[in-house]
């Protein structure tokens, strides 16, 4: 562990470096998808906010919603990594094309799930 | 290379390709066909009949799911069963087993083909094994090969663990459940492997059918976590993992939800908050993986370690303080008896009352599993000697399954698939390396990797005898790598057993090449594990035919000249209520019986195998074990017109109601603590009798005086005695003031009682009862068709 | 003459005492729990009594052999000690006592009892805490839950004007030995941890693990069957019951039979000479052969109609 005194500056200097590699390193398309999923992942934040916040009521709308960004989250960020090049050999049966069918797939049984149960 | 037997050389490897999956589709519908008609002794010893207790209900269900449709079905509330209180049906069902033969009886009539409800659900359980079977033969290829998925497939379609809750008429949650088990557990590994949403979403599907369907469902919400979690512990995380994970829990967790009798369930209770924390942590690592290949300092990297550990801790501390505030449910008792085994007989008796929750002793694996149950280990040492990750899952499952099913007779269920599993792979393994006509070099000479791989296990298939070596490159060099290694270490274990045997200890020298010399030797082994499978099969059909395939509500004995006797009295009994009695007569039984008497009587019940409400099953236990002039107001309140007790000391029929009285004693303590107490049933010695000795309590208690009322009158004299509990009834046998003998059936197993409607003149029963006797003591009684079997 | 006048006295003296206050001194004479004998006890159960009483017969004479005794008086003492923490005037409303056998023969005589321990309790016979349904008789505990102190505290605390203030006491001893445990654990851990990381420590662990839970070790956990019967008899008779030596028998069955089927598998096709590895091949099928002979000789014996044998 770092000392405490000079933790922020440390920290602060590792997430540029970290920022400025990732504006490096990555390719347009998978930015595209990231932000994306930054986008998700906002609006799942702002859902929780108001349910702790104001209310939860009716919860299974809440869940509904909830789980419909958390769900499109998790299938996105699978897509994303099974088109991502560094992953080529992890994903051997996963074409990219195949990775978009199953996006595709997953979103709409996800979503046919949601729809059933905002109720 | 030299050859332990001639091979046909003239062969062309597209025409053994082609063959070996002839014979593996031939095999697998053989296979399917014995896992059928292995289920129908059933139906041929007996009748086309549902079965036992629960599948009543569920019989009656899905009949007003197939008469008024599904709609209705969801709504239905039935004001017959609990009464007063009724049931909401839709909301406490598992429908997965009503809807899916709902689907299969409107298919077949769209096809113009009349087929009765009943019919669909008695054959409905056959029908699922054979697909449990093809999904096991899936899931047991993905472990090893297509040859050890053959082997499995014919376990798990004759085993009697299988078969004993899922034979033709056997209509619960359970006959589908280990179909929808097995093939979600094959999606998750196939989504684990390669990395596919697709296998994840179709896992999301089934386990969704599955939480429709059966209870158990639990244990996958429990078992794949634990298999994802294991995998992050040993370092295995990858991008596969966490797709696969992922697209599972996320689809899965919220379709889990539709199912209006888990409801919230899912996020709200302790089982499910193990798969939400291994989600969690996923998300966290998988982050934590993506920064880590970007940036690559090694501060950076403490820093994201530190992080994950404290995201960690402060998960654990909200997980704790939610459940200490009561925004998580605790543990439900059901699951909770599981790891505190004390716990269901302290707390909940009615858990601990069901015979199939009790502890398994060892008879009951041998009988259910046979020699499945020694293979077992040896597939799984097997399992650890490859160690990919989807061997981790059926280690896990193996350990996990093994305890549950030790601890609960019915969830043998869920150990069975597993033991087929490991044993397929372990025998498949004997076979191939028996079978291989490879003959190895004499000589110690070391041989090139390569070569040595060839010799390593080849596919083959159940029944062909030629091996087909189907060269697979990455695979085999994997295979025969670990393989290599793997003897090394367990060398050293066995090192004195092998020297006893006169082979050297070979630590550290060059690997050898494997294979077996000569045909003896392969031979012996062949022949050995033939004779073995052949006993298994001649197990599981006695097993079958004699232990499982009786319906319960039919019973059957062997005459002296070995002719089949059927003893009919349940069904006599539920007819004759049925026929005899008004449609609103409310019919007071022990709880094990609601179902049957709302299946085939159609008559209101008090309580039925649904359990949920403690206090109303403790009035009807009270009730009976109190005296008839306590008894009697709780029966009146309750507006009950008959009581029905099962008895079997006529015949010897051991599941009767004075065997199961100590429970309804127990369960009747548990509410009014002061009123009923156990020991007062016993002897003062602390036995359980209903002779003279018996104590005076039971003597009076309500179950007793109906069970053996005019009981001794039946032997004319001679002394009565009870073929159940092997004692002598008393002479004088109980009477009865505020019940009348309804009815009573041929072997008397079930006895119906009437009650009395308050006397006329306002006196007490008992004193009206004793004027009439006194008036009319030479009134003949009407004889009543009974005679004693002898 | 004197004395003869005083031991006449005496009843007198005892009754014209107020009897309560008389139970209430020998409670605190005796650390919350009445030693009984056969006077105390007519006293303290009389029928006029405005108190309850929860009284333990017991016989801890060790000439009675009486271990169940044993083990349940400190729980007794625990809850009785617990007593005397609550108010006055609630205290003296409700007394703990004790009766040993060897003290007061003729009251297990006139209670008509053989056996012991007893807990009865009596609620009030007269007075405010009367029970509404008129019962005065003494109402037995049920041991089924143990000789734990904690439910019977429990079913105590229906009896008396306020809860006892019961709890079950810290086990330092025990949460020290696992810190230190524990502590030790992590210690060790650091030597053995190539141990750990190596699969066969784990392949054996999971194996043993599945051997015993499969030869029906939780039924004897569950159930509590002795290790063995009387007489060197070591089967338990019936299919549904067991003893726990018949656990370590059919573990060690089951897991030569899996290690005969692993030595086939593993290590003889690895015999470089033709002649060893034959005796090998029959070696271990014959174990087979036979440890399954007479895992089915033992099977017939705990399921009499089972048809089937092997050589055995």
């Amino acid at each position: 562990m770092a000392p405490k005194s000079s933790a922020p500056t440390q920290q602060t200097t590792a997430i540029q470096t970290l920022w400025k590699a990732y504006n490096e390193q990555t390719s347009d398309r998978l930015k595209f998808i990231d932000a994306f999923l930054f986008f998700l992942m906002l609006s799942g934040i702002v859902q929780f906010l108001y349910c702790i916040l104001v209310t939860n009521f009716p919860f299974n709308a809440f869940l509904a919603g909830f789980s419909s960004t958390v769900g499109q989250f998790v299938l996105t960020a699978s897509l994303r990594s099974q088109v991502n090049p560094e992953n080529k050999n992890e994903f051997k049966e996963v074409s990219p094309e195949r990775a978009f069918a199953d996006f595709a797939l997953g979103s709409i049984v996800l979503h046919f799930f949601v729809y059933n149960f905002l109720g | 290379m030299t050859t332990a037997y001639p091979l046909p050389s003239n062969l062309s490897p597209a025409t053994v390709a082609n063959t070996a999956s002839l014979l593996r589709i031939v095999a697998l519908a053989l296979i399917s066909g014995a896992a059928i008609a292995s289920r129908l002794f059933a139906v041929i010893n007996f009748e086309s009949i549902i079965h036992e207790f629960d599948p009543w209900f569920n019989y009656r269900a899905t009949r007003v799911l197939a008469s008024q449709g599904f709609y209705e079905f969801w709504n239905w509330f039935d004001p017959t069963a609990w009464y007063p209180l009724g049931r909401v049906v839709g909301g406490t069902v598992y429908p997965g087993l009503m809807a899916t033969s709902g689907v299969i009886y409107n298919f077949l009539h769209a096809l113009n083909l009349p087929v009765d409800i009943r019919n669909v659900c008695v054959l409905l359980a056959p029908g699922f094994s054979a697909l449990t079977a093809w999904a096991t033969y899936m899931f047991t290829k993905e472990m090893k090969d297509e040859s050890a998925g053959l082997l499995a497939a014919a376990f798990i379609g004759i085993v009697p663990g299988y078969i004993s809750r899922s034979v033709a008429g056997s209509y619960d949650n359970e006959a589908i459940a280990i179909f929808l088990l097995m093939f979600t557990f094959y999606c998750w590994i196939k989504a684990l492997k390669q990395g596919s949403a697709l296998f994840g979403t179709i896992a999301a599907i089934f386990y969704f059918y599955m939480v429709a369907a059966w209870g158990g469902y639990v244990f996958i919400t429990n078992m794949i976590p634990l298999h994802a979690l294991v995998l992050i512990l040993m370092g295995r995380f990858s991008s596969r993992l966490y797709v696969g994970y992922s697209s599972w829990y996320a689809i899965g967790t919220l379709a889990s939800m539709q199912v209006p009798f888990v409801g919230f369930q899912p996020v709200k209770t302790s089982e499910h908050m193990g798969a939400l924390a291994v989600f969690g942590l996923l998300q966290i690592v998988a982050f934590g993986q993506l920064v880590r290949s970007h940036v690559s300092s090694a501060q950076f990297q403490k820093l994201l370690y530190a992080s994950v550990v404290a995201t960690g801790i402060l998960g654990t501390a909200v997980f704790g303080l939610l459940t200490y505030k009561g925004w998580i449910a605790p543990w439900t008792g059901r699951f909770y008896s599981l790891w505190d085994t004390g716990y269901a007989k302290k707390y909940i008796p009615i858990i601990a009352s069901v015979s199939e929750h009790q502890p398994t002793a060892w008879p009951s694996f041998f009988m259910d599993l046979q020699f499945l149950i020694f293979l077992f280990p040896a597939g799984v040492i097997l399992c650890f000697r490859e160690l990919r990750d989807e061997h981790i899952f059926v280690i896990i499952y193996a350990v996990m399954a093994s305890y549950f099913a030790g601890v609960m007779v019915r969830l043998m269920l869920t150990l069975t698939p597993v033991v087929c599993v490991a044993s397929a792979v372990a025998l498949s393994t004997l076979l191939d390396t028996y079978i291989d006509p490879k003959e190895p070099d004499t000589g110690d000479d070391t041989k090139s990797e390569s070569e040595a791989t060839v010799v390593s296990a080849s596919g083959t298939n159940g029944s062909s005898f030629s091996a087909t070596p189907t060269p697979t490159p990455s695979k085999k060099i994997k295979k025969a790598a670990a393989a290599a290694a793997a003897p090394l270490p367990t060398s050293g274990i066995i090192s004195d057993l092998v020297a006893a045997t006169g082979g050297p200890t070979r630590r550290g020298e060059p690997i050898k090449t494997k294979g077996i010399f000569g045909m003896d030797s392969r031979l012996i082994v062949i022949m050995h594990t033939l004779a073995m499978l052949s006993f298994f099969v001649f197990h599981c059909t006695w097993v079958t035919s004699n232990a499982y395939s009786s319906p319960s509500v039919v019973l059957a004995s062997t005459n002296q000249d070995g002719s089949q006797h059927i003893i009919d009295d349940f069904r006599e009994a539920y007819y004759w209520l049925r026929q005899n009695t008004p449609e609103d007569a409310v019919v007071m039984s022990w709880w094990d019986y609601g179902y049957q008497i709302a299946g085939m009587a159609d008559r209101p019940t008090l309580v039925d195998n649904n359990t949920w409400n403690n206090t109303h099953i403790a009035t009807v236990g009270k009730a009976m074990s109190s005296t008839e002039e306590n008894a009697y107001p709780i029966l009146r309140k309750h507006d009950v017109d008959y009581v029905l007790v099962i008895f079997g000391g006529l015949i010897g029929y051991s599941g009767d109601d004075i065997n199961k009285f100590l429970w309804m004693v127990r369960i009747a303590q548990g509410v009014w603590p002061d009123e009923i107490q156990e020991p007062n049933y016993f002897t003062p010695q602390g036995e359980y009798r209903i002779d003279d000795m018996a104590s005076q309590t039971m003597k009076n208690s309500l179950m007793y005086k109906m069970s053996y009322y005019r009981f001794a009158e039946l032997f004319g004299g001679n002394q009565a005695m009870d073929r159940v509990r092997q004692q002598q009834v008393p002479k004088v046998g109980p009477t009865l003031d505020y019940l009348d003998e309804a009815f009573t059936s041929e072997n008397w197993i079930v006895r119906i009682y009437q009650v009395k409607k308050e006397d006329l003149l306002g006196r007490d029963l008992k004193s009206a009862n004793a004027f009439g006797q006194g008036k009319k003591r030479k009134r003949t009684k009407p004889v009543p068709r009974r005679r004693a079997i002898v | 003459m004197r004395s003869l006048f005083a031991l006449l006295l005496l009843p007198f003296a005892f009754a014209a005492k107020d009897p309560q206050q008389q139970l209430v001194d020998l409670s605190t004479a005796g650390n919350g729990v009445i030693k009984l004998d056969a006077t105390t006890f007519d006293l303290l159960t009389s029928p006029k009594r405005t108190w309850s009483a929860a009284i333990q017969l017991t016989a801890l004479d060790k000439r009675r052999r009486c271990t169940p005794c044993m083990e349940f008086d400190p729980s007794w003492n625990m809850v009785a000690k617990s007593w005397t923490s609550v108010p006055k005037e609630q205290r003296n409303t409700h007394f703990f006592a004790t009766l040993d056998f060897d003290d007061a023969p003729t009251v297990f005589q006139k209670l008509g009892l053989s056996s012991a321990p007893i807990v009865y309790v009596y609620p009030p016979a007269e007075g405010p805490r009367q029970p509404a349904n008129g019962k005065t008789a003494p109402s037995k505990y049920d041991f089924s839950t143990g000789f734990e102190p904690g439910p019977l505290a429990e079913h105590i605390s229906k009896h008396t004007p306020i809860p006892v203030p019961y709890k079950d006491p810290i086990d330092w001893a025990r949460w020290a030995s696992m810190a230190v445990g524990g502590l030790g654990l992590l210690f060790v851990l650091r030597f053995i941890s190539p141990i750990l990381t190596n699969r066969w420590t784990w392949a054996v662990g999971t194996v043993v693990t599945s051997l015993i839970m499969t030869s029906g070790y939780m039924f004897t956990r569950i159930r509590n069957s002795p290790y063995s019967g009387g007489g060197g008899n070591w089967i338990a008779a019936g299919y549904q019951n067991q003893f726990g030596q018949e656990v370590q028998v059919v573990a060690f069955i089951y897991g030569l039979l899996a290690f005969s089927f692993l030595m086939l598998i593993m290590i003889v096709p690895y015999q470089s000479s033709p002649y060893r590895q034959r005796m090998q091949v029959y070696l271990w099928t014959g174990v087979i052969m036979i440890i399954y002979s007479i895992l089915v000789s033992l099977f017939r014996v705990k399921n009499r109609g089972y048809p089937f044998k092997l050589f055995l």
